[in-house]
């Protein structure tokens, strides 16, 4: 067959799509299992740290989980409780638009509703070094046992590019250079707040 | 081996992807503000160079001349899924910190023009040796620019502290904008010691 007939362009065409595509199923065949167990584990471990439950390793962050967490379905919606240093905890898990990707995360509350006991990103796809950088510990550190003022958390631009770790005033500093992606954060955060508020004050 | 050395020495230096024949540029911009990721980034693109070129120079003879490039691009593709695939399920810390950049190596232009010009007309081990060492010179450009970049703009290097907490971090090092002047005073230096060799 001539290597520039218009069937030996086809045949050839759907001979090498078809075995490089079937190589790249085999390969997410053979690591699905470990991908599912991966983003399983980020989660647990997600959820543990935004209520302030410290682990060690892996293995201790699935059995604090199973250990110390509870499920409870409310309004169609996963509610995470557990008793951290003798006060409750409740978490949820939150999705909203980044500005490039969809962010998830986990947002925790006290009982009474008074502070934010923490925060922690599960999947994220925003610019590495920029907005990916809501991942880095001084980022969430800011939410820690943060005040919630009228409901809600209140973002500062142009603040000293390190964080605002004053936990009294309702507020968080944006990543310099990542505005956008901060802004989705604290928009996710107040949506979320508010769903909590309302389940806080319902079912719980 | 003197063609080895001296593919070597012509990818990473006098015929550098980066520097000389400006190709690679846009993750140049993008990556370089973390060594860590830089690095990885870097090697990822070398092994997809590496590998690309080494197959597309494996099947060259049956590749028809009018879907040359897309049976490149296919394969480049392959390979880039391949590294994410495997980041995904055995480095799952790095492929969450790299976010979208694995995909994006697909549009390297370094990777497309060694598969086209290199090993779609050499042997199948030579052409992975190029591949692999544009990569190299891609790496070493990429890691100079990143390491004053992370320096400078967070004071620290691989994520470790480096300069005191008292040192005022250059914001504009952590924007894309600074790659740029990185990059020019990198091409600057470069060039300007080569036309001095070749004056000599």
């Amino acid at each position: 067959m001539k290597k520039d007939s218009k069937l030996y362009v086809v045949v050839f065409t759907f001979i090498v799509s078809f075995v490089f595509v079937f190589l790249l199923a085999l390969a997410n065949e053979l690591t699905k299992e470990r991908v599912k167990i991966n983003e399983e584990l980020f989660q647990r471990k997600a959820i543990l740290s935004a209520m302030g439950i410290e682990y060690n390793s892996d293995e201790e962050a699935y059995k604090f989980f199973d250990e110390k967490i509870k499920v409870k379905k409310v309004k169609d919606i996963d509610v995470y409780i557990s008793n951290v240093n003798g006060e409750d905890v409740y978490a949820v898990i939150f999705v909203g638009n980044g500005l490039w990707s969809t962010i998830r995360g986990v947002l925790a509350v006290n009982k009474e509703f008074t502070e934010i006991v923490g925060i922690d990103f599960i999947t994220q796809s925003e610019t590495p070094g920029l907005g990916g950088r809501i991942e880095e510990a001084w980022f969430k550190e800011q939410f820690r046992f943060e005040k919630i003022k009228d409901g809600k958390i209140e973002m500062i631009i142009g603040g000293t590019g390190k964080g605002d770790f004053d936990h009294e005033n309702g507020k968080f500093e944006a990543i310099t250079g990542a505005t956008r992606t901060s802004e989705s954060v604290a928009n996710m955060i107040n949506n979320y707040l508010s769903v909590l508020k309302d389940l806080l004050g319902g079912e719980l | 081996m003197s063609e080895y050395n001296k593919i070597l020495k012509e990818n990473v230096w006098y015929n550098n992807p980066v520097f000389v024949q400006i190709l690679g540029i846009c993750s140049a911009l993008a990556v370089t503000n973390n060594l860590t990721n830089t690095f990885i980034m870097t090697i990822a693109v070398s092994l997809v160079t590496a590998f690309s070129s080494l197959t597309v120079s494996i099947i060259k003879g049956f590749i028809p001349r009018k879907v040359r490039m897309i049976v490149q691009t296919l394969i480049i593709a392959f390979y880039v899924i391949i590294v994410d695939i495997i980041l995904r399920a055995y480095l799952p810390d790095i492929s969450k910190s790299l976010g979208p950049y694995v995909g994006l190596i697909i549009t390297n232009c370094i990777i497309m023009g060694r598969a086209e010009g290199f090993a779609q007309s050499n042997g199948p081990i030579i052409s992975f040796w190029d591949g692999f060492t544009s990569g190299l010179g891609y790496l070493v450009v990429l890691m100079s620019v990143a390491f004053f970049r992370e320096l400078l703009g967070f004071g620290t290097l691989f994520g470790i502290r480096v300069l005191p907490e008292e040192f005022m971090s250059w914001t504009i090092m952590l924007m894309a904008p600074s790659a740029f002047f990185m990059l020019a005073i990198f091409i600057w230096v470069a060039k300007g010691i080569m036309l001095r060799k070749e004056a000599k």
